[in-house]
């Protein structure tokens, strides 16, 4: 098999060229390919696993394409980066369908319960959170936030949020209008909230720290 | 994805135009208030307004019917406004008074260090609005076609710190002939941020597509004409994408 240094994880929901265009933005030597064929996930340095649809149908699809071992296996043994929902679907459960994730990381997905909250200009807090919003990164320092301040803005678009149980692999963090995780670490796993693909220069900044990462 | 009606203003009044051409005005309601509480009753979740006498002028000239809708839904849902916005002090108005995001055009195009500034100013609240003719950007309500590509401009425009790019193809604009999903998608995948597409969305069909290529970061489309007679009906528009939706998660 020609050698694969980054492979994207389609699980067929919905198109993946924002993502692969941003990788191979940030690593314009290495073959980046966007594939559902579990051997080349195995076979490949890196893995993304993008967010694409509701988690249910994820779980569902993930597993109806035979990805579900490749996907813990890369997670287990090589940097892994999950996005958006890609990230939720690490986890225990989701209350998003009342659905089992991955359960590599310990905790709950759960959905922003904002009724009758209000912001300092008296706007309503919507779902999903929808938006630009500042990221603050947690004490540790990790190798995914080289060269990005804390506090630097990124885009989200959902109406989940996760909630670990175990606070050490927390190393980011936003407000909506109260503090969620918006990205954890451990091992050779990052895992963000926010798009990076969508998210400007601090977007590829991450990205180009992800491929660049030897854990 | 966002199906975000939108509120043209010309001279005091709700119309739709037919590929931006003022002379081609149909008004849909004199009451820009009444029609901003229509939308939000019928459940939209965002608001775009064009004040287009202010397009063609290069400044602020339907400020009272922006207030009435201001009133009439401000804190309830965000609201974009464009249309002869061209110095700070009438973002800064703009954004104190109840809009939530101001969209540039002509004043991204021809000044651009002024959008630069822009979005330090006011950091995410600040919307680049692109209409293109065959892939060339127009400027000045349209009036005038420049020979700037939309991708190379929106591509400069986001290193400046630019929320989203709202894109309108103007040759489908109140034309009802469908979206360019063509180049609304080349864009969003050129782009690292979100794109917001606009011009020609006239059916179920339309948005059905549209949400087909969300996950390129197109994270809304702007409707006017279709929703105004009829061949659209907001609502199920909303509830058929919020159905597909592979982003509000």
């Amino acid at each position: 098999m020609k050698k694969i240094d980054i492979a994207v994880v389609d699980y067929g929901m919905g198109n993946l060229k924002s993502v692969s265009k941003a990788i191979e933005h940030v690593a314009p030597n290495k073959s980046v390919l966007v594939t559902s064929n579990p051997d080349e996930i195995d076979a490949a340095d890196h893995v993304v696993f993008p967010g694409q649809g509701a988690m249910p149908e994820c779980m569902y699809e993930l597993d109806a394409r035979g990805l579900h071992e490749a996907v813990i296996n890369a997670a287990e043994n090589k940097p892994f980066l999950g996005i958006c929902i890609g990230l939720q679907m690490l986890f225990d459960h989701s209350e998003e369908g009342d659905i089992k994730g991955l359960g590599l990381f310990q905790g709950h997905v759960k959905k922003f319960a904002l009724e009758h909250k209000v912001d300092a200009m008296g706007q309503k807090f919507k779902v999903p959170h929808m938006g630009w919003n500042q990221v603050y990164q947690s004490e540790q320092p990790h190798p995914m936030w080289n060269e990005i301040s804390t506090g630097e803005r990124f885009y989200f678009v959902h109406s989940y949020y996760v909630s670990p149980v175990d606070n050490n692999c927390i190393v980011g963090f936003g407000e909506y209008p109260e503090r969620f995780t918006c990205a954890v670490a451990r091992d050779n796993i990052i895992a963000v909230q926010f798009h990076p693909e969508k998210s400007a220069q601090a977007g590829l900044q991450l990205l180009s720290n992800f491929v660049n990462w030897k854990p | 994805m966002l199906i975000i009606p939108a509120i043209d203003l010309k001279d005091g009044h709700c119309v739709r135009l037919k590929q931006g051409n003022m002379n081609a005005s149909t008004v849909f309601s004199e009451d820009p208030g009444a029609m901003a509480k229509h939308w939000l009753d019928q459940g939209c979740e965002r608001l775009h307004l064009v004040d287009l006498n202010g397009a063609f002028a290069g400044k602020p000239v339907n400020e009272m019917a922006i207030k009435s809708i201001v009133d009439a839904i401000g804190g309830e849902i965000p609201i974009q406004l464009g249309g002869g916005i061209r110095d700070l002090d009438t973002i800064e108005r703009y954004l104190d008074n109840g809009i939530d995001y101001v969209i540039l055009g002509t004043a991204a195009v021809k000044n651009p260090g002024f959008l630069h500034e822009a979005c330090y100013a006011f950091p995410g609240q600040v919307i680049v609005g692109l209409d293109a003719k065959e892939g060339k950007v127009a400027v000045d309500g349209w009036s005038k076609l420049t020979g700037h590509d939309v991708i190379d401009l929106a591509k400069k425009y986001e290193d400046y710190g630019v929320s989203s790019i709202v894109y309108t193809d103007i040759g489908r604009d109140g034309m009802m002939t469908g979206v360019n999903i063509e180049a609304t998608v080349a864009l969003a995948q050129a782009l690292l941020i979100p794109v917001i597409a606009s011009g020609g969305v006239t059916n179920l069909e339309d948005v059905r597509k549209l949400c087909e290529v969300e996950s390129e970061g197109i994270i809304g489309t702007i409707t006017g004409r279709a929703i105004y007679e009829g061949s659209l009906d907001f609502a199920a528009a909303q509830a058929l994408a919020n159905e597909l939706s592979s982003n509000a998660r």
